[in-house]
């Protein structure tokens, strides 16, 4: 009854007319986003952080999870009709959809993408409705060791999802924890690595990172790496994009699939969308009936995965909402704009900001819906918006990337230190260092230092704080486990050439 | 690209090491816990042990075939030559101007775009510029030379 209530008060703020507009906005940018090469749902939300100081954080957050699902949709276009994927997590739709589409079944498969997308989409928000409030009251019996724990098990699964190379991820997470550092020390007022230079002893401000590493970096990546596709000839009437009958049968137990594996992956910290979308495709192409199919277009293998990141990316903010853990490069980009609102997400958030909570909750259902029409009837503008060149793009992000750097504290200082976090990002990304550790350190460094001093204090700096508590003992497991995964892998492997010359 | 992933490897190595060197300068306790050095301390004995584990790694592989300079390299190193020429103008020309003469520019150079189509983006940006963040989002933008 509680939750019915609550979704009651969620929508007399989702439904304002302001709120409406914010979440069409989102979802309008998200798709453009999506659909436009070079730019990806962390950049978008990243340069547009700091044109909403200003803003209601309600009225922002709502625009900013419009943006994030609304990538999801966008990036299918890209995936369907030019085989690029818009984004990483429709790397899976490229598979089937675009082979759709040299069928010419395209229409199908934007459809199929859109209704799964919406269908799981509102069920995630369905569950995140059940799910959230119960972790975060779960999550209030949480003390520093917990929170301690809890980013350090963040840490460690990101190092595990984070790429080839696990001791690169931890470098980032290690960079981006030590970025968090630098300023005016909370506890003793020390000033730590601003070496004289006043604008450093506030800290580096995420908002000025973020903007250089997803901004500045972005383009630099992308005028190396150039994505060109052919984009699939001929007009996409109305009539195209409604599925037949077989169709249909086929895909709608694949929605409901990737719907639940989305959902579920999406309440992992770390797990992403990305991650979502390839095991619903796997597991689809597992229980199919013609796996030898896959591949070579079939309707299945565009609907699971496209329910799967859409199902990720709402159930991803479950982490966010009640523990403060972003599970996402956009949920961390997300959680400095909560930082720069001046709201800390956690268990008392669903008591002290109820409002922001179930009016974005709610904002949901009418994001998907939004997205939905706008899928179904604005197909061909989207198409039409696929031809504009990134060398046009690259300045607007600059613009953009520059005034969000100023806007921190009015001055240019901030201006040169976003292009040098740009061209930091840059060589990482060249030299396969990834960097959303590092955004997902710099986000929770304070707060896991602060938990790891506060529990240092508490237990007379024994660390044993961490592994006589339940909840801090599960967290810290997690986290050896998966700081030890890669040891443990890498001892496999050199186990088994030894087996085979054995044998 | 070896080379290059050896001294990345490297710089981490240094990086790490500076960290700790100047995290020593702090203290490492306080009178009710750990100190502001305490977490920069570990911090950089982690970057170091890690770096010095990357550095292994690419001595024992020498397989990365991988060209660390494509040829678009070149091109973006102009953008990032391009980007800095506008900041150091900035000061003088102001954002609306400095950033749509930027976008202009990099239109003109990078995407071979026509005269009239980097004009009107030179106009369309530096009227956009102040407009939203000038005077809808109320950001005190700083002007130049022009005045706005």
């Amino acid at each position: 009854m509680d939750i019915l209530n609550n979704l009651i008060m969620g929508f007399s703020i989702s439904l304002t007319p302001t709120n409406i507009m914010y979440c069409l906005a989102g979802a309008f940018i998200g798709q453009l986003v999506g659909v436009l090469p070079g730019i990806g749902a962390p950049t978008a939300v990243a340069l547009l952080l700091p044109m909403t100081f200003t803003l209601n954080p309600t009225s922002a957050i709502i625009m900013f999870a419009g943006i994030y699902y609304g990538v999801a949709y966008g990036g299918t276009i890209t995936s369907v009709l030019i085989n690029i994927p818009g984004e990483s997590s429709t790397v899976m739709t490229c598979l089937d959809g675009y082979q759709m589409a040299l069928k010419g079944r395209a229409g199908a498969a934007l459809s199929v993408a859109a209704i799964g997308s919406w269908l799981a989409g509102t069920f995630s928000v369905v569950l995140l409705m059940c799910f959230a409030p119960a972790l975060a009251n779960f999550a209030l019996r949480f003390g520093p060791p917990e929170y301690f724990g809890l980013a350090l098990m963040s840490f460690g699964l990101l190092t595990v999802f984070g790429g080839d190379e696990p001791v690169k991820s931890i470098v980032s997470t290690l960079i981006g924890l030590f970025l968090a550092t630098i300023g005016l020390d909370v506890v003793s007022g020390v000033p730590r690595f601003a070496f004289g230079v006043p604008q450093l002893l506030g800290g580096v401000d995420f908002i000025v990172i973020i903007c250089g590493i997803f901004g500045i970096t972005e383009i630099f990546n992308s005028i190396e790496n150039p994505d060109e596709g052919d984009l699939i000839k001929g007009k996409m009437r109305l009539k195209d994009l409604f599925l037949t009958r077989a169709e249909w049968i086929a895909s709608r137990w694949a929605i409901v699939r990737g719907g639940v594996i989305g959902f579920f992956v999406g309440l992992i910290p770390a797990g992403g969308i990305t991650t979502a979308s390839f095991l619903a495709y796997l597991a689809e192409k597992r229980i199919s009936k013609h796996p030898e199919k896959f591949g070579t277009g079939v309707i299945e293998g565009v609907a699971s995965p496209e329910a799967a990141n859409n199902a990720a990316s709402i159930s991803g903010f479950a982490p966010l909402l009640a523990l403060g853990i972003p599970g996402s490069p956009t949920t961390a980009v997300m959680l400095a704009g909560f930082m720069m609102w001046g709201i800390r997400p956690g268990p008392l958030l669903f008591q002290n900001n109820a409002d922001l909570v179930w009016g974005l909750i709610s904002s949901k259902f009418i994001g998907n819906l939004i997205l939905l029409l706008m899928n179904i009837f604005l197909i061909p503008f989207f198409v039409m918006i696929l031809r504009v060149p990134y060398t046009i793009l690259m300045g607007f992000i600059v613009i953009f990337a520059s005034v969000g750097a100023f806007t921190v504290s009015n001055n240019l200082f901030d201006v040169w230190m976003m292009l040098g976090f740009g061209v930091l990002g840059y060589l990482m990304t060249k030299l396969k260092y990834p960097i959303v550790p590092l955004v997902l350190g710099l986000v929770l460094g304070r707060l896991a230092e602060n938990s790891l001093r506060q529990s240092l204090m508490l237990s007379g700096g024994s660390v044993s704080i961490f592994f006589t508590r339940p909840i801090t003992l599960l967290f810290m497991s997690a986290a050896i486990l998966a700081y030890l995964t890669p040891l443990i892998q890498w001892a496999i492997k050199s186990l088994r050439p030894a087996e085979g010359k054995a044998a | 690209m070896w080379l290059a992933d050896l001294i990345g490897g490297v710089v981490v190595l240094l990086f790490g090491l500076s960290v700790v060197i100047f995290s020593m300068q702090l203290p490492y306790m306080s009178e009710f816990g750990p100190g502001p050095g305490f977490l920069p301390l570990w911090l950089g004995i982690g970057i170091a042990g890690c770096a010095v584990a990357v550095i292994l790694k690419i001595l024992k592989k020498r397989d990365r075939v991988e060209a660390f300079i494509k040829p678009q390299t070149r091109v973006g190193l102009q953008m990032l030559g391009l980007i800095v020429c506008a900041f150091l103008l900035l000061p003088l020309l102001g954002f609306s101007v400095g950033l749509a003469l930027f976008a202009a520019t990099a239109m003109r150079l990078i995407g071979k775009h026509g005269m009239l189509a980097c004009g009107l983006t030179a106009v369309g940006a530096a009227i956009g510029i102040n407009v939203i963040f000038g005077l809808w989002l109320e950001i005190p933008i700083p002007t130049g030379i022009v005045g706005w």
